[in-house]
């Protein structure tokens, strides 16, 4: 019975590992090896380059405006969709009538796939006849070029990815909010805080590991499934200033079908990544606060 | 001995007509939903001929991903027979050495008249005179207008502006500004991205000016890109010109923006592929009515034409002789006279095979609908020469991008056009150099 | 103003202000709800509206024949079904491993899995993962639009953190009553876990349903494809778009999902209600 509780995890974690090492692990591995050859589009002819697709990524600027594009458009989209999403859970959080259809119209932006959403933002925001654009005309009396300057297109792109990921964000920290005992506010109100006081020293520290989930999932979706929308929306410009790392891929892949370029940006993007979640693991969960 | 050869091989030719094995041809297409059911409809007139050749038309997404797919699968040993891919996938497809040149099928064929195609379409997919797929779904870009707006500026809309500098004027008159000082109505609009690439290649064509060394990669592989030139210039100066004065908006990337700032009336003239037509009458409807000019050319310099744009089908090398055979016959049907006018009276693309535009003529289908005769007068009227055939280059989508962002570039006055468009041909140069690098 | 008066007004605001705020969020889906039922020329018109002048359904009817949109559904669904299933099988025995049991390179494993949250192999590995597909045979095969997705961090995670909120007490007591690994997982953990384990199992349904770059890639015959590909066949850039027949479409394909949040949606808050995601 001991001997084969030894093994039982590892049996638990067989499948799981399994597709993973195969499915993901060994493309993964065969894409690093991609990165040091340049391919012809059919693969039909390539040659070993060693480092050079890293060489010439790093030294074109569209590769470093990018990595620099990605950085503000994840930490505002996570930033600032993580805020709303939280104000709007504090908001679902009671029991008013109707609120099971709010918190169900709310979570259905997140079922609507990258691609269509990109294409109905780009409607809204269309310049002039636009629905925002008219609303922007007549109530403001002026005329935001949402698709097309620099930095409106990059806001517009923004607002489509956070409006996407609410909906994930809202279920989770309602959740959240409604684990937390009602009688750590009474205590508080008995102490005399108020409701902003209740916020930052309840709320916010019970809520930290909902956060942490929250925050890895969102920058996971902001780097690899925003590209959808931004293909759709301004395809990357205007000047480049809204392609992201994960856009340029996508470009460099179906666009120009330059493999190794491609391959060696992900692989980039991959050691990006795990430093990251190596980062997360370090130092991230000690500031996460136990109930 | 002789006589029981003779029967033998009479059986055989016998048998391998009426027992023929069935064959399911593989056709992967990228057109999208609203083209699939005339396409489907057209291999299905081919079964009803050929009884044994079955045609499966799988939408395979749109070019890009198309293509994307076309190359996995043949990496994968599992290709189509045949496959639609877009006109600037013309050089990696031959170069892609799976592909069989549709010249070598019409070498071995004397019933195949290469000379029913128009000369523009043969010249797009050929390289050192040897066509190398199927011209099919072929467009160019034309100006729509709206007649309604144009009267009410004071214009005559039955005479459209022909050079840039009326061009230009015109957009002005066409511009309406609330009490506010706010834009409600612009002269001009059009896409960036996608659309302002392929226009700015067409506007050199009509000044017959090159945009690659080489004639435009038509005679030995391109190295160099030419497009930093006068020419060049006055494309990027005609757009900018009307940004910075206000009587032209940029809709933003692809075809959408534009067209619905056009279908709303907020635009009165705008830039699109002929390929849009039905879909523009359709939804301008009965609010307004719909004009369809030539683009316009700058004075004082000659006249090129347009190049044609859209797609074209390639045969792909399945070492499969009747397969192949059963393909080309397809390729045959589909741009036979009858099936060319059948397809672009359904889709608005116009018809490749010369016989098919008379058909036409000849049936009023140009009297009723002359926007569809200015699409096809545009190109036939074009000179053919290495300018109007289109750049030819694996790089093309790289340069593209290029391209697109020395407009974005100009509009926003990050540069002057001079700069933008000599930094888009350095990028160029080396997209070239890094495409050339691997043949 | 007693107490209960100002709970009133206190509701009325909260109710306005959801109201404005769900209008607001919801604005393009309405939007898209609206062209559904409009005709070209009426889709065009400035100032824009929010409701339609009419009520033609045609659109919906020209969505579904001209791509054949029930059979791409199904196929979508089942994909899903698959895809759901094996996430939240394999994610509940890897998560019960993970929060029950102390083994030697636990640490290591987890990280080795969770890195893989930043890898989609779908989106970034694409010709790898073909011609591995291609070596198995499995193109053109529900095998190579399921199986690779079977497994994910994001339920393995999910799933450890919920475990660890359950006293261990219970496991314990358990063990002594002679219940086996296997028989405390499925007996007791698994009725405890059902909110969680609905609430993963809506976010990987909405992950699979909106699945697109790879059956494309994958799939060679009209009558595997899925809903998302037709949806795209539908909105193709480049050539004709008929904004009414796209909405529609995209209402269609978005409606099952939303059934199934509906149909789970008090499972699915409550759910995460006790989890409090413990770290």
């Amino acid at each position: 019975m001991i001997l084969s509780r030894k093994w039982i995890p590892y049996l638990l974690l067989a499948p799981t590992f399994l597709i993973i090492s195969v499915f993901i692990y060994y493309p993964a591995y065969q894409s690093f090896f991609m990165s040091l050859y340049k391919v012809s589009p059919f693969g039909t002819s390539s040659r070993f380059v060693g480092f050079e697709n890293f060489l010439q990524l790093f030294q074109s600027g569209g590769f470093i405006q990018s990595v620099y594009t990605t950085l503000i458009f994840v930490i505002v989209t996570v930033g600032i969709g993580l805020v709303i999403s939280l104000l709007l859970a504090v908001l679902l959080n009671d029991k008013i009538p109707g609120i099971g259809i709010f918190r169900t119209l709310l979570f259905s932006p997140y079922a609507v796939s990258p691609a269509v959403a990109g294409v109905l933002w780009a409607f809204l925001l269309s310049p002039v006849s636009g629905y925002v654009s008219y609303l922007f005309l007549i109530v403001l009396k002026i005329q935001p070029q949402w698709l097309t300057t620099y930095p409106l297109a990059l806001i517009a792109v923004m607002i489509a990815t956070i409006w996407q990921n609410i909906g994930f964000n809202v279920i989770f920290f309602l959740a959240g909010l409604q684990s937390i005992p009602q009688s750590y506010y009474e205590a508080a109100t008995i102490d005399g805080a108020n409701a902003v006081n209740k916020f930052f020293r309840i709320t916010i520290p019970l809520l930290s590991p909902i956060i942490f989930f929250l925050i890895i999932m969102n920058i996971s979706s902001s780097v690899f499934y925003s590209f959808a929308a931004i293909n759709v929306m301004t395809e990357g410009g205007p000047s480049n200033t809204t392609t992201t790392m994960m856009y340029e891929v996508y470009r460099e892949r179906f666009f120009y079908f330059n493999n190794g370029a491609a391959s060696s940006e992900s692989v980039i993007l991959i050691l990006i990544m795990a430093f990251f979640t190596y980062l997360y693991f370090k130092f991230g969960q000690k500031a996460v606060h136990y109930q | 001995m002789l006589r029981k050869l003779l029967m033998v091989t009479v059986f055989v030719i016998l048998a391998s007509v009426i027992f023929a094995a069935p064959i399911t041809l593989y056709f992967w297409q990228g057109v999208g939903a609203a083209f699939t059911k005339p396409l489907q409809d057209l291999c299905n007139q081919f079964t009803a001929l050929n009884p044994n050749v079955k045609v499966d038309v799988l939408y395979t997404g749109d070019y890009h991903e198309t293509l994307t797919k076309t190359i996995s699968a043949v990496q994968g040993g599992n290709p189509p027979d045949i496959v639609q891919i877009y006109d600037v996938g013309t050089q990696v497809m031959m170069d892609s050495g799976v592909i069989i040149p549709i010249q070598d099928m019409i070498d071995k064929d004397p019933s195949f008249d290469i000379n029913t195609i128009i000369p523009a379409a043969r010249n797009y997919y050929s390289y050192k005179g040897k066509l190398y797929s199927m011209p099919f779904n072929s467009s160019n870009p034309v100006i729509y207008y709206n007649k309604n707006l144009f009267e009410k500026a004071g214009l005559n809309p039955n005479d459209p502006p022909t050079t840039f500098d009326q061009f230009i004027a015109d957009a002005q008159k066409l511009t309406v500004k609330d009490s506010s000082g706010n834009t409600i109505q612009y002269g001009f609009t059009f896409g960036t991205g996608q659309p302002i690439e392929w226009f700015f290649e067409q506007f050199l064509a009509i000044q017959d000016a090159l945009y690659l060394n080489n004639n435009n990669g038509r005679t030995g592989r391109a190295d160099k890109a030419v497009f930093d030139s006068p020419a060049g210039l006055r494309v990027l100066n005609f757009f900018n010109t009307m940004v910075q004065n206000g009587s032209a908006i940029v809709a933003g990337a692809g075809w959408d923006n534009a067209r619905s700032l056009f279908l709303s009336q907020r635009a009165a003239m705008l830039i699109d592929s002929t390929a849009n037509i039905t879909m523009l009458l359709q939804g301008a409807g009965n609010k307004f009515n719909v004009g369809v000019m030539f683009l316009p050319h700058p004075s004082g310099v000659p006249y090129g034409g347009v190049i044609i744009g859209g797609a074209s089908l390639w045969l792909i090398n399945t070492h499969n002789t009747q397969r192949e055979q059963a393909a080309w016959d397809l390729l045959k049907f589909l741009e036979s006279t009858d099936a060319q006018a059948q397809w672009s009276a359904a889709t608005g693309y116009f018809p490749i095979n010369r016989n098919s535009i008379i058909k036409l003529l000849y049936q009023g289908f140009y009297a009723q609908h002359p926007e569809f005769l200015v699409a096809v007068l545009q190109l036939l009227m074009s000179t053919p020469d290495a300018a109007t055939s289109g750049a030819l280059s694996g790089a093309m989508p790289d340069i593209r991008t290029a391209v697109n962002n020395a407009f974005s570039n100009v509009f926003s006055k990050l540069m002057t056009p001079e700069q933008a468009l000599q930094q888009a041909q350095n990028q160029a140069n080396k997209d070239l150099a890094n495409y050339n690098s691997l043949y | 103003m007693t107490k209960k008066q100002r709970r009133t007004v206190q509701v009325v605001v909260k109710e306005v202000t959801l109201i404005i705020i769900t209008i607001v969020m919801l604005l393009p889906i309405l939007l898209s709800i609206t062209m559904s039922f409009e005709t070209p020329p009426e889709v065009f018109t400035y100032p824009p509206r929010i409701f339609p002048n009419t009520f033609y359904l045609g659109n919906y009817v020209n969505a579904f024949n001209s791509i054949k949109l029930g059979r791409l559904l199904i196929n979508s669904l089942i994909m899903s079904v698959i895809i759901v299933v094996g996430k939240t099988v394999f994610g509940i025995l890897a998560g019960y491993a993970f929060a029950n049991f102390k083994f030697k390179g636990s640490a290591f494993l987890f990280a080795l899995l969770f890195v893989t949250i930043f890898m989609p192999a779908d989106m970034i590995m694409i010709v790898p993962l073909y011609k591995l597909m291609v070596n198995f045979h499995w193109l053109n095969t529900y095998w190579a639009l399921t199986v690779p997705f079977t497994a994910s961090a994001t339920s393995v995670f999910l799933m450890r953190q919920y475990f660890l909120t359950i006293p261990k007490e219970l496991e314990d007591a358990a063990r002594i009553d002679g219940a086996s690994s296997m028989r405390y997982l499925t007996r007791i953990l698994i009725p405890l876990s059902k909110t969680m384990i609905g609430s993963v199992i809506v976010i990987n349904f909405v992950y699979a349903w909106n699945f697109y770059l790879w059956p494309l890639v994958v799939i060679n015959s009209n009558s595997m494809q899925t809903a998302q590909i037709g949806l795209q066949m539908l909105m193709i850039t480049g050539a004709t778009r008929n904004w009414g027949i796209i909405t529609a479409g995209t209402i269609i394909v978005l409606a099952p999902v939303l059934i199934l949040f509906f149909a789970v949606q008090n499972l699915f808050v409550q759910g995460i209600v006790t989890t409090g995601l413990k770290e």
